[in-house]
């Protein structure tokens, strides 16, 4: 069974990718065993949560960082430096310890023999990452990222930046079109801020293309209890605010009600 | 009979006798319970409930009810706002899917939170959950609109809350636990009001008025704009409303609003509260329940006090 527990592990190994992205890996058989791609962990720097207590003031929530990579009992988390609590994510190194509660969520759905295109945007990266090692042996994968300048791209098939540093100019959803029918897709698996996922899934509703996001959202629990996270899923007629940390982080693009978000 | 108590003869009080509580009609094994819908079966995977003295559920309202627009919450300097808007499946399905899988799962008191939109409404509840076994009492949530005056929360009118509390009261002979909103001129009239009504006890604070702008936009970081604010910021304004309606009236606090740790716990028992509720807390360290018990069991100990002798002892 795959319980969601709260644990403290060591940090075996820091990557620094650029001033803003870097990431933890932890080395755990079982909970290794336990996750899947597009699941996430709530995590703290428990340094930042025993100074906050022994200073007296209050620690602040766990962030939701998905998987980046899972194998063989290691676990990484591609982080990105956006907020309070991955500033202080940011600030640990091998050896430091990690506030994890998780594998949480449901995933992406994983096929085969199918026309993948991978569509991610700035930190919509890691989750991707995971899931294409467990989609390459089995499907035809193409996968296009875009970020806002040069320090957001990572290793892929196709890059697009907003300010034209680095790949292509502009966003990367202007060129999922193209892609779609250069490779046939039939499936494609989306990740990054609200915005680009509403017009991936508007593209893919369009040609009428089997496609999975993962959202986003501000959580306090992580764990189903507090309602804080819920998205508007269903039918345009009947559709109900569901958990992004439980019922989520991946949905079908065609019902997530964008144009309530 | 002519039973003579020979003080030298007391045995040393163990923890579990200090931590002892009441809550109205309820017995407590220890004073704290969990804020409606900071907690819930899930929060278990990380502790035994067994360190609580009850379990309050999330609130439930007659009909289902889809919650508030997205963004929902944002952490502030000093606490969490959130506007869920009573995300809940309704009573029939609360009754024929949660309650059994609570009543296996708990093995402590089961409080019920309800809202209602009218008086016939909460009796309406109350007499559905009436009908149903492994339920010790009810919270009732007055902070929610009344269709019967103008959509004006009940929980503003002391007139409202004692007719609202009198019908209540003569529905059911379990807890019945009136939840406060810190959000009114007069909070002591109010409690007095419920008390009049013969509530069995007070919960509070729920949560204050807050909000949150991104200075940079001007976008407000709830959809709904105002929120509720809770978590630590609105510690010395719950210690104060324990304080106030501890004054005011006989019946039993159970007393919430920024409470994190024992030491925090033991402030709003000194300040009159008979048990405390963990609510944001429990976001920012699941392991919060054990460890206030723990440390307050320990307290409790080495000082051999009971809850029920430093209840309401503040020094002033």
């Amino acid at each position: 069974m795959n319980k969601t527990l709260y644990r403290q592990r060591a940090i075996q190994l820091r990557e620094e990718l650029s001033d803003e992205y870097f990431i933890l890996w932890i080395w755990d058989e079982a909970l290794g065993a336990a996750g899947k791609p597009g699941q996430f962990y709530n995590v703290r720097a428990l340094a930042s949560f025993k100074d906050a207590q022994n200073s007296g003031k209050i620690p602040k929530l766990f962030s939701p960082i998905s998987i980046y990579d899972n194998q063989g009992g290691r676990i990484g988390f591609m982080i990105k430096k956006v907020g309070e609590g991955t500033l202080a994510l940011s600030k640990l190194r091998a050896g430091d310890t990690l506030e994890l509660i998780g594998p949480s969520g449901n995933g992406f759905p994983i096929f085969s023999g199918k026309r993948v295109l991978l569509v991610s945007g700035g930190i919509g990266y890691p989750p991707l990452w995971y899931l294409q090692k467990e989609l390459i042996n089995h499907n035809q994968v193409y996968w296009m990222h875009g970020g806002a300048r040069q320090g957001d791209i990572f290793p892929c098939d196709e890059m697009w930046t907003e300010d034209g540093s680095i790949g292509r100019h502009g966003r990367v959803c202007n060129g999922m079109r193209e892609n779609i029918a250069r490779y046939d897709v039939d499936l494609i698996y989306s990740c990054g801020p609200m915005p680009m996922l509403a017009s991936a899934a508007q593209i893919s509703q369009e040609l009428g293309i089997e496609h999975y996001v993962s959202l986003e959202s501000y959580m306090a629990c992580g764990i189903g209890v507090c309602h804080g996270c819920a998205v508007p899923i269903g039918s345009k007629d009947t559709w109900d605010y569901l958990r992004v940390c439980k019922e989520g982080p991946v949905f079908k693009a065609e019902e997530v009600r964008w144009e309530l978000l | 009979m002519g039973t003579v108590v020979n003080d030298n003869k007391k045995t040393r009080p163990n923890a579990s006798e200090l931590l002892h509580s009441k809550l109205g009609v309820l017995e407590l094994k220890t004073p704290l319970t969990v804020a409606s819908g900071t907690f819930d079966l899930e929060s278990l995977e990380f502790f035994d409930p067994a360190c609580l003295g009850a379990f309050v559920c999330k609130t439930i309202t007659r009909q289902p009810k889809k919650g508030n627009p997205p963004p929902r919450l944002y952490e502030t300097e000093a606490g969490l706002l959130n506007s869920i808007g009573l995300q809940n499946p309704g009573l029939d399905a609360f009754i024929a899917d949660k309650l059994p899988v609570y009543r296996e799962s708990l093995h402590i008191p089961l409080i019920v939170s309800i809202s209602g939109s009218s008086i016939a409404e909460f009796a309406e509840m109350i007499e559905s959950l009436e009908a149903c076994a492994g339920i010790s009492g009810y919270e009732i949530n007055v902070s929610c609109p009344n269709v019967e005056n103008e959509g004006i929360a009940f929980g503003i009118s002391s007139e409202i809350v004692y007719k609202l509390v009198l019908q209540l009261s003569s529905l059911t002979q379990r807890e019945l636990c009136i939840k406060l909103s810190p959000n009114v001129s007069n909070i002591a009239e109010i409690a007095q009001a419920a008390e009049a009504g013969k509530a069995s006890s007070i919960a509070l604070i729920n949560s204050v008025y807050g909000m949150a702008i991104d200075y940079r936009t001007g976008k407000s970081r709830i959809k709904k704009g105002i929120a509720g604010y809770t978590g630590i910021g609105i510690k010395p304004v719950a210690l104060a409303l324990t304080h106030k309606v501890a004054q005011a009236v006989d019946i039993p606090i159970l007393a919430m609003g920024g409470i994190y740790t024992w030491q925090d716990a033991l402030e709003f028992i000194w300040a009159g509260a008979s048990a405390i509720a963990l609510g944001t807390a429990n976001f920012v360290n699941p392991l919060a329940a054990p460890e206030l018990i723990m440390g307050l069991g320990e307290f409790l100990l080495q000082q051999e006090l009971s809850i029920s002798e430093i209840r309401g002892k503040v020094k002033i």
